[in-house]
C-alpha cells in the first residue's frame, strides 16, 4: 500500500510539474497547444538515451531533455505562432500527431513502438537516488522548484506580459510588446520544465515508449490545467491530484469491477469536465483569486 | 502651426476588398496641438489611426515620425517610439489590478525581466503612482481592471497612456459616455499634458468636448479627408455639420 501511494505520489509530481509547464502556455499566455506530451516525450526520450549511452546522472540527463526540448520547441513556436488562436491548435495538433508517428518509427532513437528499456537507475553526483522514497523525494523538490520559478516569473513583468497579452494582444502590442517574442519565449520555457517531466517520468518507469506521448496524453495535460484552474499556480496540480487519484479511488470500491475502471473513469472525466466548464468554467482552483 | 511637426501621414490609403475605408488622407500634427478627427461613423478615423501605428498596412502614402519613415514597423516598435494609443473599446487586461495594468503599459522589454534592475524597477513604480495619482485611480490600485466602473474604465485607460511618457497620444473616443465631472477631469488631463508639450490627437463625437479641447479639427467622411483647419472654421461650415449629422451629400 505504502509503495502504491509513493508511486502515485510521484507520478502527482511529475504529472504536476507537466501540467504547470502547459499552465504557462494556456492559464498566462492563451496559447491553446495540444502537442505538450510531444515536448514530454521528447524529454523522456533525451533523458533515457542520455542515461542509456552517457550518463545516468539525473542532473546531467535532465539538463539535456530540458534544453532539447526547449530548443525543438522552437519548431513549433516560430512557423505556428504567426497564426492566432484556433489556427495554432491546429498547427499544435499537427505536429503533435507527427511526432506519434516518429516517436514510433524513429527506432534508432526511440526504440520504435517497443521504446526503450532497461534505463538505469538515477543517481545524482554519484548519490543513488534509484529507491521509490528517494525517487520521490528528487521529484517534489523537481516540482517545488518548477513551482518556485513559474510564480516568480508570473509576479514579475515577464509574467504581466504574457497576461496582458492573453487580454489584449492588440492592446499589449500598443504597449510595445513584442508579442511574437513573447509566445516564442513562453513556449520554450514551458517545454523546457515539461522536458523535466519528461526525464523524471523516463527514470522512474525505467522504460518509455510511445503511448505515454499520445494526442491522449496531451488533451488528458490540458485537462489537468483546465480542471484545476488555468492561470493560476496550484490550480493545475489540484488538477493532476483529482485526475490522477481517480482510478486510485475507484479501484478501492468493491462494486466496482477491476475491468470497468476504465469506463468509469472516462464517463467521470467527461462529466466533472462538463459540469466544471458549466458551473465553474475557472476551474476548482480558479475560483479563489488570491491563489493567481 | 508655429510648433513644427512631429508625426504625419501622407497621401495615405487603405481598401478592404473592395472598400476604400482610407483614400488619400494627410494629417499633420504639430507638438503641442490637440488636433481632432471628427466625421460620422465609418469615415475612416479608426482606420486612420490603426495606420499610423501599425495595426494595419497602407496600401498607399507615407507616416512619419520626426522626418523618420515609420512606415511597415510592427506596432510594438510604433510603440516604442513614443506614439501611445487608446481603443474605442479600451481593451483593458482586464484579469489584472488597475497598478499592473498600467505597470505592465510600461514594461514593454519582452525577455524575462526588464532592464535597469532596482533602481528601473523603482522609477516605474513611481510613474504608475504618478499616472494613478493623476487620474484619481490611487485608491483603486488594486482593483480589478475588470470590476470597474465605466468611469473609471476610461480613467485607466487613460492611466496607461500617460505613464508611457510618449509624447504623441492618439486617443480614441476616451471621453464617451463619461458624465459632466468625469469629461471635465479628462479635459483637464488632455491640457495639463498639451501644456508639458504633448501632441494629441483625438477622435471624439462629443462636439462641446472637441470645442473645448482641439486646436485643429480634420474632417473626414467615407475615407476621405474634406477639411482641416481651426474649430470655429469646421464646426461652423454648416455642410461639414449636415454630413456629420448624417445628411449625405448630393
Amino acid at each position: 500500500m505504502i509503495a502504491y501511494l509513493v508511486n502515485l505520489a510521484t507520478l502527482i509530481a511529475i504529472f504536476g510539474i507537466a501540467a504547470t509547464s502547459l499552465n504557462l502556455l494556456i492559464g498566462y499566455a492563451g496559447i491553446f497547444s495540444i502537442a505538450h506530451a510531444m515536448f514530454f516525450g521528447i524529454g523522456a526520450y533525451v533523458a533515457a538515451q542520455v542515461a542509456l549511452t552517457v550518463s545516468p546522472d539525473f542532473l546531467v540527463a535532465a539538463l539535456a531533455a530540458a534544453v532539447v526540448a526547449g530548443a525543438l520547441s522552437l519548431c513549433l513556436a516560430l512557423p505556428a505562432l504567426r497564426v492566432r488562436g484556433e489556427y495554432f491548435v491546429a498547427a499544435s495538433l499537427g505536429l503533435q500527431m507527427m511526432a506519434s508517428t516518429i516517436f514510433a518509427e524513429a527506432h534508432s532513437l526511440t526504440g520504435g513502438v517497443g521504446g526503450l528499456v532497461g534505463i538505469p537507475p538515477a543517481r545524482i553526483l554519484g548519490f543513488d537516488v534509484a529507491s521509490p522514497d528517494a525517487f520521490l523525494v528528487l521529484a517534489l523538490a523537481c516540482l517545488a522548484v518548477t513551482l518556485a520559478v513559474v510564480r516568480t516569473l508570473m509576479r514579475g513583468s515577464f509574467g504581466r506580459s504574457l497576461m496582458a497579452l492573453r487580454d489584449s494582444e492588440s492592446a499589449a502590442e500598443a504597449f510595445g510588446k513584442d508579442v511574437r517574442a513573447l509566445k516564442t519565449l513562453v513556449v520554450v520555457v514551458g517545454c523546457f520544465f515539461v522536458g523535466i517531466a519528461g526525464a523524471l517520468f523516463a527514470f522512474h518507469m525505467a522504460f518509455v515508449n510511445v503511448e505515454s506521448f499520445t494526442l491522449e496524453q496531451s488533451v488528458v495535460l490540458m485537462a489537468m490545467v483546465i480542471i484545476g484552474g488555468a492561470g493560476t499556480l496550484t490550480g493545475p496540480l489540484v488538477g493532476v491530484i483529482a485526475l490522477l487519484s481517480l482510478p486510485a479511488a475507484l479501484s478501492f470500491l468493491p462494486f466496482i469491477p477491476a475491468t470497468e475502471i476504465g469506463t468509469v473513469q472516462q464517463f467521470i472525466y467527461g462529466a466533472l469536465m462538463t459540469a466544471l466548464m458549466i458551473f465553474r468554467p475557472s476551474g476548482i482552483v480558479g475560483l479563489s483569486r488570491g491563489a493567481r | 502651426m508655429n510648433t513644427p511637426v512631429l508625426l504625419s501621414a501622407r497621401g495615405i490609403s487603405r481598401s478592404f476588398g473592395g472598400n476604400a475605408a482610407v483614400q488619400d488622407v494627410t494629417l499633420e500634427l504639430h507638438q503641442g496641438v490637440v488636433t481632432a478627427l471628427a466625421g460620422p461613423n465609418g469615415a475612416g478615423k479608426t482606420t486612420l489611426f490603426n495606420l499610423i501605428t501599425g495595426h494595419l498596412v497602407p496600401d498607399r502614402g507615407a507616416v512619419e515620425l520626426k522626418g523618420a519613415s515609420i512606415l511597415g514597423l510592427k506596432p510594438h516598435r510604433v510603440a516604442l517610439k513614443g506614439i501611445a494609443r487608446s481603443f474605442q473599446d479600451l481593451r483593458l487586461f482586464g484579469s489584472m489590478s488597475v497598478y499592473d495594468n498600467v505597470l505592465s503599459a510600461i514594461e514593454p522589454t519582452p525577455w524575462l525581466w526588464q532592464p535597469g534592475g532596482s533602481s528601473g524597477a523603482a522609477a516605474r513604480r513611481l510613474q504608475v503612482e504618478r499616472a494613478l495619482d493623476a487620474t484619481g485611480l490611487a485608491e483603486l490600485a488594486g482593483t480589478r481592471a475588470i470590476d470597474l466602473s465605466y468611469a473609471e474604465t476610461k480613467f485607466l485607460s487613460m492611466a496607461r497612456i500617460i505613464a508611457t511618457g510618449a509624447p504623441i497620444w492618439l486617443l480614441d473616443e476616451p471621453a464617451s459616455g463619461l458624465d459632466p465631472a468625469s469629461r471635465a477631469r479628462f479635459v483637464k488631463l488632455v491640457r495639463d499634458a498639451t501644456a508639458a508639450g504633448v501632441t494629441v490627437c483625438l477622435i471624439e463625437h462629443n462636439l462641446d468636448i472637441v470645442t473645448e479641447l482641439a486646436d485643429r479639427i480634420a474632417f473626414l467622411d467615407q475615407g476621405r479627408k474634406l477639411a482641416e483647419g481651426r474649430p470655429d472654421q469646421i464646426l461652423g461650415d454648416a455642410e461639414l455639420i449636415a454630413i456629420y449629422f448624417g445628411e449625405r451629400r448630393e
